[in-house]
């Protein structure tokens, strides 16, 4: 079996993985990170997306051996140092979320886009968030609260 | 702390966080496939690729051979072993006036599969990939027998028939009303008009797909099977109902975080059973998690109406009678809830908020080789609130009255209320002329002429669509017990038997039990999802708030009543004399008090517990009318949607963050169902042709996201203490037909004038293109009905 070594969230990461194993399942089932949720096994509906190397990438059309030597960024990193992420607070205080399942997704979306794209247009935030899926909230609440992110990170950086 | 305070930041209408957020956003929610014991092992389905079949056999000694397969299971063995069908109490009758008819639906399809998707073998393994490993090996031998689609085909002679007891495949048919009065209307009527409408199949695909994990305790012989649901007590009674010796005692369902319902997650599935049963067999935790095209095959699936509808209507425009000839397609097998949703519910709500007295429905539930249907978001309502509302529609145009003004004339009066309609359901309150008044107002209703022109020209055309309506909430099971337990660490645990599923339920019940206990919200622990604790009908009608907020405040106020007579012992004061203020009590007009955890702390167990169970009198009726206006490029057919503006009267408002997604989160399915979401079949081999998200459009969000929403708070329900009404499925109902109310609209400016009304959903480019320019429609959904 391969050896694998990569860093997620921060930590190096060892491990003998069988070369099938899906990143999705290496952060889920090998690691515990069951933040990263699987909605489609098909990468139709972005439920599992992570950053790997700063961009947004499905964990589950993905294999664990192909993030050899990578940073991947789950939902569990971003929050720093115990504060959570500017977007995390922003999904809160905009509602932009109701059952949550497909709220990690997104905001891993929207991580990848601030971090190249600190102040984003509306439309850029739609295009970047077109392929992810949510079935509650009508998205309304959604790009609202990336703007607001948008906001706010510019804000503590002032 | 003060009282006022509190319940003035976290009580009920005021904006608060939300409770579930902080895990979610943190990705530390708990859902079903989260949860992953130790030795857990995993099952996979075999599916049947036909959509109609006899099994002939299955050999699953290659696939039992595999390394890491610990069981194969056919329905064959689950039969017996004495696992019972799915139960179905369906108190209606075939035309014939036989029983309701339908084949027995199985944990494991068993001799015979009726639609593509039905599990016919289970594959138990030590890891996922080993499963699937296996389900790949297992051979199942099938006789392919011809399959129907199309309930209009099915009811023809020589069609293929699902069900021996049903030769002409009809489950179950109603007629409501009076046929006799209303063939008079239709006579003596100056204006008489029909539509046909196909309120098409839907998949509610919440982004959760199914998963069950079930364990089986050898040490208390107890089975406790962990899933995604809306009723844990449902489960359990189906899992009772169907798996040999299991009693209520001996299981325990529980339900953690919930990726969304719609509907979709109510009651028992056949996958529940196999999982559950297996785990018992096997005396191992066993987990099955659905991939999407599972869901997309075998989920429920929702509406999927075909309707004729007729109006009639004096010279003045007052409605005179309504008639419906409607085949509600309910899948393979007809599952009671199909049945209901379809020849019941949808009629009790038919006639809506309009003063209609004369009504002619006959109504046939019809199985076909599809998938079964169950309740999604509305369940009924949106069908038969779409029929009225377009029916309105054609009647103005026909009358070329403004479609307003038409609805007004019919409008049920404040002074009518309490008001019983034809379905003999009784409104308790309703302000109908206000809520449609507002919401014309709030769309600049009289404004849209120029709006018209700017977008003409653009080179566009523009519609303008009304629905103005209401509905019946609350699954008609008014009761719900609530435990509260006030602790000494400082928090109050509420107990419900409602569950969320990802409206936030938590929070409004939260928030109405800080309204009785002054304290700060985080002092409040909401509890659901668990049947060692709590037994109740679950959350599914719209009826969480209404029934599961009203018990909420019953039993707060009952906590406060009890630990008042607490206090006076302690205090040694008169009860008369105790004053509650913010987690205190006092003796009036002295110093002596006690603190309510402090009192908690003195009493047996260290806690005040109360056990409430209460009811409210009746449904609720919220109402609203929405109005949409759409773009069209007549280049394309592409529909845009403009404008939107909504009025809901859903009582008083107990979290107004929340109600508003709700609405506009509803407002987007619906809307989904009017522009985008098909669930297709082909019609000759059965197969789906739309079992991914790459091939089920639904909203993204690219879409319209310009809501106008408002409330009305104040014309409050009388049939429950907190005054509200439900709000879940409210914005799905109203969008449907106001978004094709807009398209036809449209069209008919552009002149294709009635003809516009043969157009269907979902309205896609190419539907609204070829209408435009080829003057071409899908068929008249019923055409070839007979009788």
């Amino acid at each position: 079996m391969p050896t694998l070594r990569l860093t997620v969230n921060g930590q190096p990461v060892q491990a003998e993985v069988e070369p099938g194993l899906l990143l999705v399942d290496l952060l889920r089932r090998t690691l515990n990170l069951t933040g990263t949720h699987i909605g489609c096994d098909t990468g139709q509906c972005g439920a599992c997306t992570v950053m790997i190397d700063g961009a947004a990438v499905r964990a589950c059309s993905q294999l664990a051996v192909q993030a050899q030597g990578a940073h991947v960024t789950t939902v569990e990193g971003l929050a720093q140092g115990g504060k959570p992420h500017p977007l995390q607070e922003a999904f809160t205080e905009c509602h932009g979320l109701q059952c949550g399942f497909c709220t990690p997704g997104f905001l891993m979306s929207a991580a990848a886009l601030l971090k190249a794209n600190p102040s984003p247009s509306e439309a850029e935030i739609v295009d970047a968030l077109e392929g992810n899926l949510c079935r509650c909230t009508g998205y309304v609440n959604i790009v609202a609260a990336v703007q607001q992110a948008a906001k706010l990170q510019s804000g503590s950086k002032a | 702390m003060s009282a006022t305070v509190e319940a003035g930041r976290f009580g009920s209408g005021q904006a608060v966080r939300r409770v579930e957020d902080p895990a979610l956003v943190a990705g530390a929610g708990r859902f079903t496939d989260d949860v992953a014991p130790e030795g857990q092992l995993h099952l996979v389905f075999v599916r049947s690729p036909y959509a109609h079949a006899r099994i002939v056999a299955v050999d699953t000694a290659a696939a039992a051979a595999l390394p890491g397969v610990v069981a194969v299971y056919t329905g064959a063995q689950l039969a017996a072993a004495g696992v019972k069908p799915l139960p179905v109490e369906v108190p209606f009758r075939r035309p014939d006036g036989s029983p309701f008819a339908s084949a027995p639906r199985r944990a494991l399809a068993h001799e015979r599969v009726r639609f593509v998707g039905e599990a016919v073998v289970a594959v138990v393994a030590d890891s996922p990939d080993a499963a699937r490993a296996g389900a790949d090996a297992v051979s199942v031998d099938y006789d392919e027998l011809p399959a129907v689609t199309d309930p209009v085909r099915a009811m023809q002679p020589g069609a293929p028939v699902l069900c021996d007891a049903a030769p002409d495949n009809v489950a179950a048919a109603m007629r409501h009303g009076d046929a006799e009065a209303a063939a008079r209307a239709f006579e003596v009527a100056a204006h008489r008009v029909s539509v046909d409408v196909a309120n098409q199949r839907l998949a509610p695909a919440p982004i959760e797909p199914r998963t069950v994990l079930a364990a089986f305790d050898a040490g208390t012989q107890r089975l406790t099977v962990r899933l995604s649901s809306q009723m844990p007590t449902g489960v359990r009674t189906g899992l009772v109902a169907t798996l040999p010796g299991l009693t209520e005692e001996a299981v325990r369902v529980v339900v953690g975080d919930v990726g969304g319902g719609f509907g979709m997650k109510t009651g028992i599935y056949p996958e529940d059973i196999t999982v559950a049963y297996a785990a018992r067999a096997l005396k191992r935790p066993i987990k099955w998690r659905a991939e999407r095209l599972e869901e997309f095959l075998a989920a429920v699936h929702g509406r999927d109406v075909m309707s004729r509808a007729e109006m009639a209507l004096d010279a003045n425009g007052k409605v005179l009678a309504l008639r419906v000839r409607g085949l509600a397609n309910v899948g393979g097998y007809a599952s009671g809830t199909a049945v209901l949703i379809g020849l019941l519910i949808g009629p009790w709500v038919t006639t809506s908020i309009y003063d209609i007295g004369v009504i002619d429905l006959h109504l046939s539930a019809v199985m076909t080789n599809t998938a079964v249907i169950g309740a999604y978001r509305g369940a009924g309502r949106p069908e038969a609130i779409y029929i009225t509302e377009r029916l309105f529609d054609a009647a103005a145009r026909e009358m070329k009255l403004d479609p307003a003004e038409l609805r007004r004339r019919n409008l049920i009066r404040p002074e009518q209320m309490p008001y019983t309609n034809p379905m003999a359901q009784v409104y308790d309150v309703g302000h109908f002329e206000q809520v449609l008044d507002r919401g014309l107002a709030l769309a600049d209703w009289n404004g849209f002429a120029a709006r018209r022109a700017a977008t003409e020209r653009a080179g566009k055309l523009r519609g303008r669509g009304l629905a103005s309506f209401l509905e019946w909430t609350g699954g008609n099971v008014f009761e719900e017990r609530v435990t509260i337990d006030v602790t000494t660490d400082g928090t109050i645990e509420v107990l419900s038997a409602v569950q969320g599923m990802g409206q936030g339920i938590a929070t409004s019940l939260a928030q109405l039990a800080v309204d009785v206990f002054q304290v700060p919200i985080e002092r409040i622990r909401v509890v659901m999802g668990d049947t060692d604790r709590n037994n109740g009908f679950g959350s599914a009608g719209s009826r969480s708030i209404f029934t599961g907020g009203s018990s909420v405040r019953v039993a707060s106020l009952r906590t406060i009543e009890h630990a008042k007579a607490l206090a006076a012992s302690a205090l040694e004061a008169p009860a008369s004399d105790i004053e509650y203020r913010a987690g205190r009590f006092a003796v009036a007009g002295t110093d002596l008090g006690i603190d309510l955890f402090e009192m908690a702390g003195r009493q047996d167990e260290a806690r005040i517990h109360i056990d409430s169970t209460s009811t409210v009198a009746g449904p609720t009726w919220p109402n609203a009318c929405h109005v949409c206006e759409v773009e069209i490029d007549p280049a394309t057919g592409a529909v845009a949607i403009a404008a939107y503006a909504s009025v809901s009267d859903i009582g008083r408002v107990v979290s107004p963050a929340i109600v508003r997604g709700q609405v506009e989160g509803g407002a987007v399915q619906g809307i989904g169902q009017a522009l985008l979401e098909h669930m297709v079949y082909d019609s000759h081999t059965g197969q789906a042709l739309s079992a991914s998200f790459m091939d089920y459009a639904m909203p993204r969000v690219d879409g319209f996201r310009g809501f106008k929403t408002e409330f009305d708070q104040s014309v409050p329900s009388t049939n429950n203490p907190l005054g509200v009404k439900g709000v879940g499925e409210l914005g799905t109902i109203g969008a449907t037909p106001a978004v094709v109310n807009a398209v036809i609209d449209a069209l008919d400016h552009a002149g294709l004038g009635r003809d516009a009304e043969r157009i269907q959903m979902p309205v896609t480019a190419e539907r609204v293109w070829r209408a435009l320019h080829k003057r071409e429609f899908d068929p008249a959904p019923l055409k070839d009905l007979k009788g």
